[in-house]
């Protein structure tokens, strides 16, 4: 690394106002937290769209009208906004995982990782909430528009695409980037499992050098940074969707 | 200027075999509500027909029925070769919308796409025709109905009157056999109705066939071959816009016409358009 000079510095800076980055020196513990940030980027890159993928076909499923396709999305966005996250995760890697390798005969044949099931669980959590907030803007677009739409000659998938969903996201935009923000917050729920996103690494780190303050202030900069970006994303999109004279 | 209605043989009683649209005893009713009693009806290929009469008396429920948005629990509905009453399934219905164009009281126009694109859209997603012949006829369309310097304009940025001729203009991007419209001018300010009564009639005269569900009495009379005054889900009475407005029999029809004497819908020279 060309920058041993500037860590150095930065160390040593650091620790004249009580600050311990010490272990930004070594090789092996720098390098579990570079990894802890890179993961959880990783995650929340992975999960954005993973929820909204996810998210808007629980939608189309809730507002399909058919009881087959409503009934069980239902039952699965009650359950998962109605219990706590890390114990849904705690479960799915606990128990249904152990369940999957018992199927395939044996862990070693379990294609499953705790990174998978974070990104099953968090993912499909987050698409629950997204999935309500287009169901809002879904029930929200005129009766009459979707009439209007049907009596041209289209087929209700191709109103759900054309019409309601178009119009639903700009409705639904300012509740989904809070969804999203509360996404890359949840990400931190990866360390029950063993993920090792920024707070596993961070505590692996800080359990040997007791520095949890300096580590603390660097975990909140970061998720602060992040969801500024988020934030200020959604805004930009929201803006550019915008319709001129119509109220969303 | 009136069309001569003596040119033209009125319907029903007339030449079943080129009737492009056809109702038989047709009843109708939402949950405990009878809203069609059985209603007889037959439009020519080429005419206009306007059904007028009070409102609730299930007016707009006829044209839902003819582009299948409602179904009717008995009678017969023919448009073309097709026996509406007895479609099953989205795509039977589809195959009976593309030919049959609506346009609604409230111009139900898609407010996140520009006039262009409300017009494109249909063609291209659902007859699959090419975007760039379709822009074509687009701005043909919008030619017609006098909006050519609002293509990219959004619906919200557009007067009532405007919005419900792009709607129109929708419409006929389908190329449909047939246009229904449902109450078009209700919404509209007595200034802006003159100028979709226009497009209407330009329309008309062109010699498509038209049902028409509305209020505007005049116009009514001037432009349609036949009136069809129904009250209650029944049809009162049908004939020549002479027949219903001037010498119709029925007390019932002569009170309704007479209480429009001095209404709107008529165009003048100059109207602003």
């Amino acid at each position: 690394m060309p920058d041993f000079d500037v860590i150095d510095l930065f160390v040593s800076l650091t620790s004249r106002i009580g600050l311990n980055y010490e272990f930004l020196a070594t090789g092996y513990e720098a390098q579990i937290w570079r990894d802890g940030f890179a993961t959880t980027l990783y995650l929340i890159l992975l999960l954005i769209p993973v929820s909204l993928v996810f998210g808007l076909f629980f939608a189309a499923c809730l507002t399909s009208g058919r009881l087959w396709l409503s009934t069980p999305v239902r039952a699965f966005v009650e359950l998962t906004r109605n219990t706590p996250t890390l114990v849904q995760l705690m479960f799915s890697f606990l128990v249904l995982n152990t369940f999957v390798s018992s199927l395939v005969g044996g862990t070693q044949n379990n294609p499953l990782s705790a990174f998978f099931w974070v990104v099953a669980v968090v993912g499909l959590h987050i698409a629950a909430l997204h999935a309500e907030a287009l169901r809002a803007g879904i029930e929200a677009v005129p009766a009459a528009t979707v009439e209007a739409a049907r009596a041209i000659g289209f087929s209700q998938l191709q109103v759900l695409r054309y019409v309601e969903v178009p119009l639903a996201l700009r409705a639904s935009l300012p509740a989904i980037v809070n969804n999203l923000i509360n996404l890359v917050k949840l990400t931190t729920v990866g360390n029950a499992i063993a993920v090792s996103e920024i707070t596993y690494a961070s505590i692996m780190v800080w359990t040997q050098r007791d520095n949890v303050v300096s580590l603390m202030i660097v975990i909140l900069l970061f998720f602060s940074l992040v969801n500024l970006i988020v934030a200020r994303a959604g805004l930009w999109v929201e803006r550019k969707l915008a319709v001129p004279g119509y109220g969303l | 200027m009136r069309f001569e209605p003596a040119q033209r043989m009125t319907l029903m009683t007339t030449d079943t075999k080129t009737a492009l649209v056809r109702l038989e005893d047709v009843h109708l009713s939402f949950g405990r509500t009878e809203v069609l009693k059985g209603i007889d009806l037959a439009v020519n290929k080429g005419d206009a027909v306007s059904i007028i009469g009070p409102s609730g008396s299930g007016k707009s429920t006829i044209l839902r029925c003819i582009n299948a948005l409602v179904q009717p629990q008995s009678g017969r509905i023919t448009v073309g070769g097709t026996r509406v009453d007895q479609l099953t399934g989205e795509s039977e219905r589809i195959a009976l919308r593309k030919r049959v164009g609506i346009v609604f009281q409230q111009y139900n126009l898609f407010p996140h796409l520009t006039v262009l694109d409300n017009i494109v859209l249909a063609p291209t997603r659902i007859l699959g025709a090419g975007r760039p012949a379709t822009e074509k006829l687009a701005r043909e369309l919008l030619e017609k109905v006098r909006l050519s310097d609002k293509e990219n304009a959004y619906p919200g940025q557009l007067s009532g009157g405007q919005q419900q001729r792009v709607a129109i203009a929708r419409a006929l991007a389908m190329k449909p056999d047939l246009v229904l419209f449902d109450e078009v001018t209700s919404a509209l300010d007595p200034e802006t109705v003159g100028e979709v009564l226009w497009v209407i009639r330009d329309l008309i005269r062109e010699g498509m066939t038209s049902i028409l569900v509305t209020h505007e009495m005049r116009f009514a009379e001037e432009i349609s071959d036949t009136v069809v005054f129904t009250e209650n889900g029944r049809v009162v009475d049908h004939g020549t816009p002479q027949q219903i407005f001037h010498t119709s029999g029925n007390p019932r029809i002569r009170q309704f016409v007479g209480g429009f004497s001095g209404g709107r819908g008529e165009i003048r020279d100059g109207e602003s358009i």
